[in-house]
């Protein structure tokens, strides 16, 4: 059945503002809830906050009152919705569990798009980034099992593998190196659109997240690793936005933002395993259908063009969270020692990386090989969830 | 393949932080194998969760919230929370030991235990142990370690098969009972008259 949000009515904005009691929701099971429900709240909440910051940046450029205006009355219901999606996660689950799950999202949410991504160049760009998120899951469980004494398929079922990936000391490039060419909005498939903003959206979260949580640990460890992967979040953020044509106008973005909350909400409606979050994901899509309608007209009137010219004319098949394990293994075998140079990809170590790396690592090991380390000397050997088998790479194995 | 079962007996933390911290994962574990357990292994498995919390709760009460009572600022107010939180789910454990794992409220009353519990011991680590740890120095958590070590051994939660010494008899009878034996013990270890 097809789909085209932009033919669809949605709820009038002035009937979407919600009370306390309709703000307070209920969150979701700790100990068992579906990993990938956890997964896509994380997911939401990212693109929820780039719909509101992003908002803010236009507002803040944006010299017309009643313009202005309108923003704001668009932007308090997305502030609303982001409440409601990030406050299903459960106060009980630890920041760390929290941080587990969103690497969980970061390697099957970018492996999925890396598997339906049409362009070859933006494939490779998802392709380069889900090895190392992969790497850093690996990190953060070895993290748990030594300051919580849990085993991190306890967050992410059996569902994603746990086990190294591109090794995150060698993560650290010189910044000139991650910036990567834009697609061509004259050419690019709506599809194409839809993917990198929503990446750059979930890779932004992250990062957000990192900066704010990691000191308030106490432990020297856990404190330094969130120091080292939030910088490779900044990397991440600075890879998947340069991936969008910075030639867009404002109301071809903010056409686009919409149009990819619509395509999310409308995904995770199709394929959530809770009855009561899929009720919230249906409501927010009637939300952002007319969230997209006012973006269309304001499109129209100050662009000049027709929506369905930049649009898709229906929605895509729907992102799934589902396992990327085959998927991942073959990346990891064939792609592990990538490294980037200028806007494309190598395999050597060159001279401006080897001299990031240098200046970085100050002779010592970074606290991603620590944690290894000092988790090997505290539970006898490193945690791992190896469901398929041994690691695809022989040096890496234990 | 690496034995999954968590074993608080054989760990190497002495820090008392250190071992509270993971008893909280220990003990997420064993509901985990309450709730995964076929009904006629649950009432064993039960059995040492009961185990563990009355060691790990009794170890609270001895060591860490007159700690934080006597040493933190709010620290009253604080203990006391956490002493009330204690009160409701040693009710509830209470009765469960009493109903037994066939009773048909079983599965509903673990739910809302384990709730309690879970909610408890995050509150413990984000209100007492970050401020515990800013006021003591290594050697003296190590010091209140010993409290928890003498009582751990008490209540081995995984015993390997033949070596079921004397010391899985120790903790018996309902759990006002066991928590009166880790008491001794704690008291014991720490120099304090019971």
């Amino acid at each position: 059945m097809t789909f085209n949000p932009l033919r669809e009515r949605g709820i009038p904005l002035d009937k979407q503002l919600r009370n306390w009691r309709e703000l307070n929701v209920a969150p979701i099971d700790a100990d068992h809830a579906d990993p990938y429900t956890r997964c896509r709240i994380i997911t939401m909440n990212g693109i929820e906050v780039e719909s509101i910051l992003f908002s803010h940046q236009l507002a803040r450029h944006c010299p017309d009152l009643e313009l202005k205006q309108q923003l704001a009355r668009v932007r308090y219901i997305e502030a609303q919705q982001q409440k409601v999606v990030n406050w299903l996660l459960p106060g009980l689950a630890s920041v760390l569990e929290t941080t587990i799950a969103y690497e969980q999202v970061a390697v099957d949410l970018t492996a999925w798009v890396a598997r339906m991504e049409p362009d070859e160049y933006l494939r490779q760009a998802y392709q380069f980034g889900v090895l190392e998120d992969f790497d850093h899951l690996y990190r953060y469980a070895n993290l748990y099992e030594m300051i919580e004494h849990r085993k991190a398929e306890k967050i992410v079922d059996q569902l994603t593998e746990v086990m190294p990936g591109r090794p995150t000391i060698r993560h650290h490039r010189d910044p000139v190196d991650n910036v990567r060419e834009p697609y061509d909005r004259s050419s690019a498939a709506p599809i194409s659109k839809l993917h990198a903003l929503t990446i750059m959206s979930a890779e932004q979260q992250t990062m957000n997240f990192y900066m704010n949580v990691g000191p308030t640990y106490m432990e020297p460890i856990a404190r330094q690793l969130y120091q080292e992967i939030g910088l490779i979040e900044e990397e991440h953020v600075t890879h998947y936005e340069s991936l969008v044509d910075p030639g867009e106008s404002w109301w071809e973005m903010l056409l686009n933002h919409e149009y990819n909350e619509c395509y999310l909400y409308h995904s995770f409606m199709e394929t959530e395993s809770d009855p009561k979050v899929k009720n919230i994901w249906e409501l927010h899509l009637n939300m952002e259908l007319e969230h997209l309608r006012l973006a269309a007209e304001l499109f129209k009137k100050h662009d000049g063009r027709d929506p369905e010219q930049v649009c898709a004319p229906e929605l895509p098949a729907p992102v799934t969270f589902e396992p990327n394990k085959a998927y991942l293994r073959e990346l990891i075998a064939t792609q592990i020692d990538y490294t980037t140079l200028g806007t494309g990809y190598v395999q050597d170590a060159h001279e401006r990386f080897e001299k990031m790396q240098e200046a970085l690592m100050g002779g010592e090991q970074p606290p991603s090989e620590r944690v290894i380390e000092e988790n090997r000397a505290k539970s006898g050997e490193d945690y791992r969830l190896e469901t398929e088998g041994k690691h695809p790479v022989r040096d890496l194995r234990r | 393949m690496a034995d999954g079962h968590t074993k608080p007996e054989t760990m190497q933390e002495t820090d008392v932080i250190e071992l509270l911290l993971a008893q909280h994962g220990m003990i997420r574990n064993l509901f985990d194998e309450v709730e995964q357990a076929p009904a006629d292994r649950r009432q064993e498995a039960f059995t040492r969760l009961v185990r563990l919390l009355a060691v790990h709760e009794t170890a609270e009460e001895e060591i860490v919230h007159p700690f934080a009572r006597a040493e933190i600022d709010g620290g009253e107010g604080v203990a006391d929370d956490r002493l009330a939180e204690e009160r409701e789910a040693k009710e509830l454990l209470q009765h469960m030991d009493e109903a037994g794992t066939e009773d048909r409220d079983f599965t509903k009353n673990l739910l809302m235990l384990r709730a309690a519990v879970e909610a408890h011991a995050r509150s413990e680590e984000r209100y007492e142990f970050n401020k515990i740890i800013q006021h003591t120095t290594a050697a003296q958590r190590r010091a209140m370690g010993a409290g928890v070590k003498a009582a751990e051994a008490m209540a081995p939660t995984h015993p390997d098969p033949g070596t079921e010494s004397a010391s899985k008899n120790l903790l018996v009878g309902t759990p006002v009972a066991m928590m009166d034996r880790a008491r001794d013990a704690i008291r014991q270890a720490l120099g304090k008259r019971s």
